[in-house]
């Protein structure tokens, strides 16, 4: 009994001390003086760089993709940045809401966090970047592309988040470009599977399409975990669209790959996947279905992307035994060296050799940095979005996951 | 020795054997061996290895007779070996790497000590008896060593593991703890000094402790066994309160995760150890708290008002007791393992209208909905975790006196009543329907309010954040600490909340431990890790008239 | 678990009162043959369908029905002679469906898969049948045995851990990639028949689950060992006087129960061509309310219950969802297999053909 009492109690003092909160004011450190905070990193230690991507579970490609390429551009500055070597905590946010919470605040905890590289999905960036923010370290995003993150209406705690990586509304749009002007669609049906990317990109798309003309005759949804789309194909056959729009994850979308195939009605209806069918697991999950299947993405053939892309991958080869496994690590790259530039940039050494980063004038050179980049120019707007947004569309050509190779299988066959 | 013993100790080689075969063919040694305890010298891999070894040798070293006992310790550890020593050769000779994926040639490496087949498997078994050894030794050997030895060894692991967390929370002080803080980590891991310098301080102090407790005990000056366990209790409970001011945000968080579990759990422990109706929906009361609150405070377009959050959340009670009772009332014929599925469907259905496009308009489908304030107290925000935290704090320490005095009145009893038979119960008097539904009620209230906190917590409520994992987590860790009691709550949610946080990088085989410690506390310890008091008088006094025990019905524990 | 006492007390006749609880109840009824008659109306007058389309949906609700048939009867028979939801089933589908993923994938890199179908699928049953046997039986000598004697939770927690375990064993072992189960030729051919679609494979399924169903209720009505475990399942104690090994009964059930298990994960991966190792879950969750609704205990219960619901899962969303003009109907599938289920639990717990098992202490 007393026990609980000493809770109630316990608590309820620390409840009336309570006037805690992160504190980010004006401080002068050495030779900075910032109004933010300043970073003393002393002579010797790391340069500490947090990372978060999802680093477990059926998206793992995506995020152990983009924290390799971090790895790579590490290494390809000597693993030093101004004599002090670079050190990346990487941490796994799961992809999901509570997962960016508990690492933006193990990251934010950590007062020797520079700035931070990640997240892969924009669920976790979400309550992410605002603690990161609040302690005054900027987020550069990889791959999370919800258009809300860098909507000029924003709210002030995501003023020191920044993407590499494009929005969904540019993809969006492009997809219904595509649908509407290369291969003529009239009518469209859409399908997500309740997460908010697929929810928001097709929303996107449905608007755009709308917009240009067309007729979106219905938008569809399911559960990623749902294996039987027979009904839901007959249902769509029966609508007669020209197109349908799906972009889900893997285990759903090679379902519906594979059984719109065998649906009657549907012979002759295109189907284009989103980024998320782009990897070689879903060659595995859809098998010989996947033989002229399109998924519009981003365009990485050489000639869109930045000059230094080819030596990347060979790069990557080497160090990892494999190609690129997912899609991103261009934006990881460049946003590794966006903040590494952006570093050198700002910090000022005392006579010591201690390292002094002033957290304002971070933010305020990453938004100001621009630079060539692998995934093409580099150059932020006021909200945040620094990377070119470059259309395509691609086909896969062969079942065998092994093939898997971004410009062969599959290969872009829009824009021309 | 004898015949059976040696064949005990060898059935107890191997069957250790074969678990440590099967961790590397799930892939947990390959992972743990990635995290280095001893920079240079011992990984986690390793560690575990050798300790599962010892385990065995443990277990096999029953003989009164020391030498035997070590023998069979020996040879409990060596027959631990033996079965991993066989997966390295066939690691090596067949590809199996085409059909499990774990056994790559990373694990061939670490299996064979980077020696070779044959060098290795030597190595492995000879490790293998060494540990068992330890093991037996541990056992047999007077309490004084044991006092000194276990203690450092766990001193070591502690500070190996949770090196990254360590040191995060030292890194805010500089000084004194600074200069400590250099000497026993490296970037990565212990240092060799720092690991000595930790098991000898450790071992110091253990067998400082026992000398002190035997002098005490002599004197007649220890407090008794019940109240060890309530000081033991009391302190720790005051240090994980202090803890986040102290040590930083990071593990504020965690705390106020497990905070919030606790609540859960409290509120389960109604439902399922009082009343005996177990529920497994009872993640859509924690929706339902987090929807309302959000729904009524959120700057978005979805939202129905913009309250403060203070209002709010008693509001987001109400409706979690309201949806509670409504839940209730299908069900109240429905009984036993029926019950569980019946609340599953239940819990199911609203997961799937919570995210669905039909429900979208109000209640954001897929999108969830965002920007939910933090809430104020005058001038202040409690915006950072450690003030989380204590609201938190606060409000489960409301709910667990609200808990205790429910047990303690008419209708705990009277839930007990139901518990134990439904039918005598109700010929003793009690009204089942009035009793069910305020047991469904209340236990959905402090889902509610825990739904409440996770909502600001977040900021955001996204429709995947209502798995049924959730409940199977409540539940279980209501199992584990002991069912019925509010400290087992509490202990139940640190170890399977709080501990799996903290050791997040071996989070993709955190389910796996999961189910492994149901089965194991099951076999050994179902009445939980801190049965309550009235389960313990219960089964004390013998009574097998009473059917349902939710929870053990084993024989009687020995009183500790 | 008391089974001679408390559940043989008078209870007060539930006719009788006229009260919140009895109207709610009602109300629950009214509501759900609203929904449904509403929305079959609605779609028959929208009349999106063509009789082809409908006959599609009703050859796959059979094929489906069929699998969860299989699973069912493994539920429904731990439940008859153990009294316990052997909440694990479903991961030793999983378990035998990878198992024959991996047998039929080794045949199909030889060719022998296309060019000899016969011995080829009849090893990979075997395979699989095999595994899921094993793993059936390890779990009951680990895991349920030693709490044959205990009531309460602990069985239905352990059948969570072993859940939880042998799912996340079969993630480290094989990774969490979709695999993809071959799909030779012959398997996906079609009749064509009056103008309707017949897929070769949803006939295979359907007839071969049939023979094997056939085989089980034959081997429970007709062999020693299975009047035995119908003994058992009626009352234990009385078998144990008659000499029965009640061990040796248990252990036979869940072999029979787990071969049902590792067949139906070959048909379901045969079908949906896809395993990974969180496939046993949801259809174990529905197998469950299958066999429930069937009458658990009963075994023509449990099979028809799967058929049943199959069906409803196939035909119910184009049926009635689609009708009230419920956006995006597709999504709330799950919501109509979960209503289903309690539904029976609520108002028929002993299902179509069961006793009234459902009231009795669990």
């Amino acid at each position: 009994m007393t026990k609980r009492f000493c809770r109630g109690l316990t608590g309820l003092l620390a409840t009336a001390l309570l006037t805690i909160s992160v504190a980010v004011a004006e401080q002068t450190l050495g030779p900075v003086t910032d109004e933010i905070g300043v970073i003393r990193i002393p002579k010797g230690a790391p340069i500490q760089i947090g990372g978060s991507w999802v680093l477990s579970g059926p998206d793992t490609a995506s995020g152990l993709d983009q924290k390799r390429a971090v790895e790579i551009a590490i290494k390809q500055l000597g693993g030093k940045l101004l004599d002090h070597p670079l050190k990346l905590n990487a941490e796994d946010d799961l992809c999901n809401a509570e997962g960016g919470q508990t690492v933006g605040t193990k990251l934010a905890s950590n007062p020797q966090t520079v700035i931070v590289l990640g997240s892969a999905c924009s669920s976790a960036a979400t309550p992410e970047a605002p603690i990161l923010w609040q302690a005054g370290i900027v987020d550069i995003c990889t791959s999370c592309t919800a258009p809300s993150l860098t909507a000029p209406n924003r709210k002030p705690e995501y003023a020191g988040f920044a993407r590499t990586v494009y929005s969904d509304i540019e993809q969006g749009k492009a997809d219904a470009t595509y649908a509407r002007e290369e291969i003529k669609a009239k009518s469209v049906v859409t399908i997500h599977d309740g997460s908010p990317y697929a929810q928001q990109l097709q929303q996107v798309m449905a608007d755009n399409f709308k917009a240009m003309g067309g007729a979106v005759l219905s938008q569809e949804a399911i559960a990623p975990t749902d294996v039987d789309m027979h009904p839901l194909l007959t249902r769509i056959a029966s609508e007669k669209p020209d197109l349908i729009y799906f972009p889900v994850f893997t285990a759903a979308g090679a379902q519906i790959l594979r059984q719109a195939k065998e649906t009657p009605g549907l012979e002759h209806t295109g189907l284009l996947g989103g980024g998320a069918l782009f990897s070689a697991d879903f060659i595995e999950a859809a098998g010989p279905a996947v033989i002229g299947f399109l998924v519009a993405y981003p365009d990485l053939s050489p000639e869109a992307m930045g000059k230094g892309y080819p030596d990347f991958v060979e790069e990557y080869k080497k160090a990892y035994g494999e190609a690129p496994i997912s899609g991103n690590h261009g934006n990881a790259y460049d946003a590794a060296i966006l903040a590494t530039k952006a570093i050198e940039q700002v910090a000022k050494s005392d006579a010591a050799g201690n390292l002094y980063i002033g957290k304002k004038a971070l933010r305020d050179t990453v938004f100001a940095t621009k630079f060539d980049g692998i995934s093409g120019p580099i150059a932020c707007d006021p909200y945040g979005e620094c990377g070119e947004f470059h259309p395509s569309v691609l086909e896969y050509t062969s079942a065998d996951p092994k093939t898997f190779a971004i410009g062969k299988n599959p290969k872009k066959i829009w824009p021309k | 020795m004898s015949n059976t013993a040696l064949r005990r100790s060898a059935a107890i080689g191997l069957a250790f054997g074969a678990g440590a075969v099967h961790l590397a063919v799930v892939g947990v040694i390959l992972m743990l061996h990635q995290r280095a305890i001893i920079v240079g010298s011992l990984t986690l891999g390793q560690a575990a290895l050798l300790l599962i070894a010892a385990g065995a040798g443990l277990m096999a070293a029953r003989s009164p007779n020391v030498g035997e006992g070590l023998l069979s310790g020996m040879l409990a550890g060596a027959a631990c070996g033996l079965p991993i020593a066989a997966l390295t050769m066939l690691i090596s000779l067949v590809p199996l790497r085409l059909i499990f994926i774990a056994l790559s040639p990373a694990l061939f490496d670490m299996l064979s000590f980077g020696q070779g087949l044959a060098a290795g498997m030597a190595i492995l078994i000879s490790s293998g008896a060494i540990a068992g050894l330890v093991g037996a030794g541990l056992r047999l050997r007077p309490p004084t060593l044991r006092r000194a030895v276990v203690p450092g060894i766990v001193a070591v692991l502690v500070f190996g593991v949770f090196q990254e967390l360590i040191q995060l929370m030292l890194q805010r002080y500089e000084g004194i703890v600074g200069e400590i803080r250099d000497f026993i980590y490296s970037w990565e891991g212990l240092t060799p000094e720092g690991a000595t310098a930790c098991f000898a301080v450790a071992a110091f102090w253990g067998a400082g402790w026992g000398f002190l407790r035997q002098a005490l005990d002599a004197r007649e000056l220890m407090p008794g066994p019940k109240h060890q366990r309530m000081l033991r209790a009391g302190l720790a409970l005051v240090a994980l309160a202090l803890l986040p001011a102290v040590a930083g945000s990071y593990i504020g968080q965690v705390l106020m995760l497990v905070g919030l579990y606790i609540l859960m759990g409290m509120g389960l422990n109604l439902e399922v150890g009082l009343a005996g109706l177990l529920d497994l929906g009872f993640v859509a009361f924690f929706a339902v708290g987090a929807y309302a609150t959000a729904l009524l405070t959120a700057d978005a377009p979805h939202a129905l008002a913009h309250l403060s959050y203070w209002a709010a959340m008693p509001v987001a009670v109400l409706l979690a007791i309201v949806v509670g009772v409504l839940f209730g009332l299908p069900v109240l014929g429905v009984r036993g393992d029926y019950l569980a599925v019946a609340t599953l469907g239940l819990g199911e259905i609203v997961r799937v209208i919570v995210m669905s496009d039909f429900a979208a308009p109000l209640l954001g489908g897929a999108q969830g909905i965002l920007q939910i304030p933090k809430p104020s107290l005058g001038a202040v925000t409690l915006g950072t975790p450690v003030a989380l935290f204590y609201l938190t704090l606060f409000c489960s320490g409301v709910a667990a006196l609200v808990a205790w005095r429910l047990e303690n009145s008419r209708l705990g009893r009277a839930w007990m009543a139901l518990r134990d038979d439904e039918d005598v119960a109700q010929a003793l008097g009690i009204n089942l329907i009035r009793c069910k539904l305020l047991a469904y009620g209340l236990g959905a209230a402090f889902a509610g309010l825990a739904g409440s906190i996770f909502a600001t917590m977040l900021s955001s409520v996204y429709p995947s954040s209502f798995q049924l994992l959730i409940s199977a987590n409540v539940l279980a860790l209501i199992i584990i600490g002991g069912m019925g009691s509010l400290p087992g709550v509490v202990i139940g949610s640190l170890a399977l909340i709080g501990l799996p946080e903290l050791l997040r990088e071996f989070g993709e085989y955190r389910y796996l431990f999961y189910g492994a410690v149901l089965i194991v506390m099951m076999r050994l310890r179902p009445e939980g890790l801190w049965p309550s008091e009235v389960r313990r008088r219960e089964l004390h006094a013998g009574d097998e008239t009473l059917a349902l025990a939710a929870g053990g019905n084993q024989l009687p524990a020995v009183q500790r | 678990m008391s089974l001679l006492a408390a559940a043989r007390l008078p209870r007060f006749p539930a006719a009788s009162r006229i009260d919140a609880v009895g109207i709610a109840l009602w109300g629950l009824r009214i509501a759900v043959v609203l929904v449904v008659v509403i929305g079959t109306i609605g779609s028959l007058i929208k009349a999106r369908y063509t009789g082809a389309q409908w006959f599609d949906l009703v050859m796959f609700g059979l094929t489906i029905g069929s699998i969860y048939a299989q699973i069912a009867l493994g539920y429904t028979m731990v439940y008859g002679v153990l009294r316990m939801i052997n909440f694990a089933h479903g991961e030793i589908v999983m378990s035998g469906a990878f198992a024959g993923y991996f047998v039929a994938t080794a045949f199909d890199h030889s060719g022998l898969l296309t060019q000899s179908p016969l011995p080829t699928m009849a090893a990979v049953v075997a395979v699989a049948v095999l595994t899921s046997t094993s793993i059936a039986l390890l779990a009951e000598r680990i895991a349920y045995r030693p709490f044959r004697r205990s009531g309460g939770l602990a069985p239905l927690i352990c059948a969570f851990g072993v859940s939880f375990f042998l799912q996340q064993t079969f993630r480290g072992m094989f990774g969490t990639a979709v695999r993809s189960y071959p799909d030779p030729l012959w398997q996906r051919a079609a009749f064509h028949i009056f103008g309707y679609t017949v897929p070769h494979l949803d006939v295979l399924v359907v007839g071969l689950a049939l023979l094997f169903m056939l085989a089980l209720y034959l081997i429970v009505q007709r062999t020693r060992m299975g009047t035995a475990m119908r003994a058992v399942a009626e009352d234990a104690e009385a078998a144990a006087l008659m000499g029965i090994d009640i061990n040796k009964i248990v252990v036979f059930t869940f072999a029979l129960g787990g071969a049902m298990a590792g067949i139906a994960g070959v048909f379901y991966s045969m079908v949906y061509k896809q395993v990974y190792f969180f496939m046993g879950f949801t259809p174990g969750l529905k197998a469950f309310g299958a066999a429930v609704l069937g009458g658990i205990g009963s075994i023509p219960g449990a099979m028809l219950g799967g058929f049943f619901l199959g069906m409803v899962e196939s035909v119910g969303p184009s049926l009635f969802l689609d009708g009230l003009g419920i956006p995006a109907p597709y999504q709330l599938r799950d919501l109509i297999a979960f209503t289903l289920l309690i539904m029976v639990l609520i108002f028929r717990p002993q299902g179509i053909f069961g006793e009234r098992m459902a009231k009795r202490r669990a």
